[in-house]
């Protein structure tokens, strides 16, 4: 989406602390109604008009898609936060305004697998709550896989037992349980899809050892959106709109760039979709590629940029915008 | 009416082993032979080990002997196509993810064993192919519904409708097919000359 | 403005089909200049002005109750021309909820949905259908959703599911084409469907195409026009039923042209779909005469022009090669060489 498309009102009518680091809220439409229909997987990306400036973030729809009267999202405390997940926590109460774009889905389940096998880390298991949804009660086989820090950590972990009975598969760190990733990938029948959410060393397990256990790309889903990381300051120069843009620490490239008021098509806005590719005109220092959508090769070339997520540091960056 | 050209017609390369894959499903058809056995030798050479799961399923062919010194362990023989195909959805049923399916034969063979594999799920990232041996094409009338099998001419009297069809390159893997249409509707009886072209 | 409805003008047989004067002004010609070649003529399916065929999501006019009744008809000889696969029944209660959501706001005079939850109550009077339906529970209709909806609809509708990077035509209601088989074509990728279409993939507009329909939005919908030419007001030019249509473009005569070459715009739009992730493909097609055409002076010679320097290529894909120097001089005198203003609008 871009800051023309539409977005939605909504009020915080609910907001539970549902772990040490993790928030539970409930989001109404303003004046109330019901909000757009979704497919489990979806995330919306949240508006927030902090103190100092905006923060846009996505976050996974983790209700059922069935009720729309309000959505429910779950938010992770960051210790590395730019702001967003600390103005969530900190500034956010029942009562509170914040704007939504329609959902969008980047992780949805195959429709013609033959089986589902599913594996969450900690904050992952927000996008398969709506999958779960969706698997619920249809023929096809499936099976999750939760993997948690503790039992204290383990996040709508009475929600997903009374769902899903023999189902679902726990694994605590504080009981030295980890998931058997290779016996796992190596015994699904054909026509499984993997689906794999978490932090990147989980995510970039799964994908490692379902290559290795011989398993094509395509059956191997995963997603994560990175939080844009914090870095060095730099500035940009808009070549189309010939203005330069002073990108700070703490703030992301493509929001550095709607502050100055040039708009940049984007979906994700977590180094996923490549919706907000942007070619590097320019470049006399180095990228620093944080995405999970251009190839090694291309990150490599230098050539183009996902300014959601990546930044430079270095003399001159021009970007064709 | 576009006969040649049409992106569904589908495109074929050299087999060639993939030893990514844990588990290697051949398939082959009388020439077919040739390029299977190059594809073992091929896995051979790269790690003994993999030729542990390998398997074939094959419809003689004069070949079919060459399999027995193949060091492959496990080989079957079939009557037929409809015998293989029969076992081959078994086999299917019964196997893991990390498994790479080699097809090689007529591309009518190749057209029935994908039609198999789609409904397993299997895509274009596990299945290889090679097209040998006859081009002959399974022609689904579009009038009629009815299947023409072993066309090798340009233009071809449905075995249902008896409409005389021209073949096209538009290709359906659901169908295992291409695609005929009449012929001379816009003009009654006025037939291109008929040539042999798919041999 | 709503049509007045023509419940017994035909699209075969005796081929009683025609435009009224406002359905003239309102037809969407689709050509902005006077030569044509593809493109990724892409744009938001925003309301366009009032009266205009793009006014609502979906437009009903004056041909609306004679072209379901049309439907109808060739779904009795051919019930294949509906199909949807197993795994697209999620799409399904989506289209038909997009669909009846649409009539019902647009044309309040004509439809009504009522929703109490699941329970549903539909209501279409110019075809005189009440229904009550629990949504969700395809036990509840006469027939599967898609089917059930896509019968009170004008168009054709191709239902695409998402996966592997890729659109598969895998649900449809086809009757209104302009010579594709969804039969033949169920199951196929986004460019295996459109492989017979020439120099296209060259141009790289189906690359692009599904790159961009891939990250289509929910709530933002797109459309584009697309034409072809039809002897006769023949709405099912089908692939399946060529042996019976197919003749009639041997009968074209520069004297007979202006009635019996008719221009076949199709006003496509595509939608993402909530519960299923999938895409809707909607097809509406437009008829109109070169009789008809040429009551407007700017698109007769507008359309003389597009025809005449048409490119080889096209001229053989969309089946003209017999009839099109026919159509060129039936339009000849109407093209006195003066230019023509850029854009579509009559005048």
């Amino acid at each position: 989406m871009s800051d023309a498309a539409q977005t939605i009102a909504v009020e915080v009518i609910g907001i539970e602390q549902i772990t040490p680091l993790i928030k539970h809220f409930k989001l109404a439409p303003v004046g109330g109604g019901s909000l757009p229909v979704f497919s489990g997987g979806s995330h919306i990306i949240v508006v927030m008009q902090g103190t100092a400036r905006l923060h846009k973030n996505p976050y996974s729809l983790l209700g059922s898609p069935l009720q729309l009267d309000s959505y429910e999202i779950g938010v992770r405390r960051m210790e590395e936060s730019r702001g967003g997940s600390h103005f969530m926590h900190d500034s956010v109460k029942v009562g509170s305004r914040l704007e939504i774009a329609h959902p969008v889905n980047l992780f949805g389940l195959d429709k013609i697998a033959r089986k589902h096998v599913l594996i969450a880390g900690g904050i992952g298991i927000t996008p398969f709550l709506a999958q779960l949804e969706d698997l619920h009660g249809g023929g096809i086989p499936y099976q999750m896989h939760y993997s948690v820090r503790s039992s204290e950590h383990a996040a709508f972990l009475e929600r997903l037992q009374r769902r899903e009975g023999e189902r679902l598969h726990m694994y605590y760190d504080s009981e030295g349980q980890l998931i058997p990733f290779e016996t796992l990938l190596a015994t699904q029948p054909l026509g499984t899809h993997v689906y794999v959410c978490g932090p990147a060393g989980m995510i970039n397990h799964v994908i490692a050892t379902a290559k290795a256990c011989g398993w094509p790309d395509s059956h191997v889903h995963w997603e994560q959106f990175s939080a844009p990381p914090v870095g060095d300051a730099f500035e940009v120069f808009l070549a189309r709109s010939k203005i330069s843009v002073h990108v700070p620490p703490d703030q992301s490239l493509l929001e550095s760039i709607e502050a100055a008021g040039v708009e940049v098509p984007y979906l994700c806005r977590g180094g996923v979709c490549g919706f907000c590719h942007t070619k590097v005109l320019e470049l006399d220092g180095e990228l620093v590629h944080n995405d999970h959508f251009l190839s090694d090769a291309d990150k490599a070339k230098g050539k183009s940029i996902m300014p959601c997520v990546s930044r430079a540091h270095g003399k001159r960056l021009v970007l064709d915008l | 009416m576009l006969v040649t050209g049409i992106k569904s017609k589908p495109v074929y390369a050299p087999l060639q082993a993939d030893i990514r894959g844990r588990y290697h499903l051949m398939l082959g058809m009388g020439v077919g032979a040739a390029p299977l056995l190059r594809v073992i030798a091929e896995m051979r050479a790269a790690s003994e080990a993999s030729l542990k799961y390998t398997r074939v399923l094959y419809v003689p062919g004069a070949e079919a002997e060459q399999f027995k010194t193949a060091a492959v362990s496990d080989v079957q023989i079939f009557a037929g196509t409809p015998a293989l195909l029969e076992s081959f959805r078994q086999v299917l049923a019964q196997s893991l993810m990390g498994t790479r399916l080699y097809v090689a034969g007529p591309e009518s063979f190749i057209g029935l064993v994908m039609k198999i594999a789609l409904e397993f799920n299997l895509n274009k990232d596990e299945i290889r192919a090679e097209e040998c041996g006859s081009l002959a094409r399974r022609i689904y009338c579009i009038h009629c519904r009815a299947t023409t099998e072993e066309v090798r001419t340009n233009i071809v009297r449905c075995v249902g409708c008896e409409r005389w069809l021209l073949v096209r390159d538009h290709y359906s893997r659901r169908l295992a097919a291409y695609m005929g249409v009449m012929v001379d509707a816009e003009a009654p009886g006025e037939l291109p000359l008929l040539k042999e072209v798919f041999l | 403005m709503s049509a007045v409805f023509k419940p017994h003008e035909t699209f075969r047989d005796d081929f009683t089909y025609a435009n009224s004067p406002q359905a003239i002004r309102r037809f969407p010609l689709p050509f902005p200049e006077d030569n044509y070649m593809y493109s990724v003529n892409i744009e938001p399916h925003m309301p366009g002005p009032a009266g205009s065929v793009t006014e609502f999501a979906f437009d009903v006019d004056e041909h609306y109750v004679a072209e379901c009744r049309e439907r109808a008809i060739v779904l009795a000889a051919e019930p294949l021309r509906y199909q949807a696969l197993p795994h697209m029944m999620s799409s399904q209660w989506d289209c038909m909820e997009l669909i009846m959501d649409s009539l019902a706001r647009d044309y309040p005079e004509h439809f009504s949905l009522a929703k109490q939850g699941n329970r549903w109550h539909w209501i279409n009077r110019p075809l005189e259908i009440d229904q009550h339906f629990t949504f969700g529970d395809a036990a509840s209709l006469p027939r599967e959703p898609l089917d059930y909806i896509t019968r009170q609809a004008q168009g054709d509708f191709v239902v695409m599911d998402q996966r592997e990077g890729d659109l598969w035509t895998e649900a449809g209601m086809v009757t209104t084409q302009a010579d594709w088989s969804l039969d033949f074509d169920m199951g196929m990728t986004f460019k295996e469907w459109h492989g017979p279409v020439p120099l296209a993939h060259e141009l790289q507009v189906f690359d692009r195409a599904l790159k961009f329909l891939l990250n289509l939005r929910l709530g933002a919908p797109v459309r584009r026009l697309n034409w072809t030419m039809t002897i006769n007001p023949r709405l099912d030019t089908s692939p399946e039923n060529y042996p019976f249509w197919g003749p009639d473009r041997a009968s074209v005569t520069a004297q007979n042209a202006g009635d019996r070459v008719h221009l076949r715009v199709e006003l496509q739009g595509l939608w993402r779909l909530p519960r299923s992730n999938a895409v809707v493909f909607g097809i509406r097609c437009y008829l109109i005469s070169l009789r008809e055409l040429a009551t407007v002076p700017k698109w007769a010679r507008r359309v003389h022009r597009v025809l005449r320097h048409l490119h080889p290529a096209l001229i053989d894909y969309k089946g003209l090669t017999r009839y099109r120097e026919a159509a060129v001089a039936w339009l000849a005198p109407f093209d006195d060489g003066s230019p023509t203003t850029p854009g579509t609008a009559s005048e």
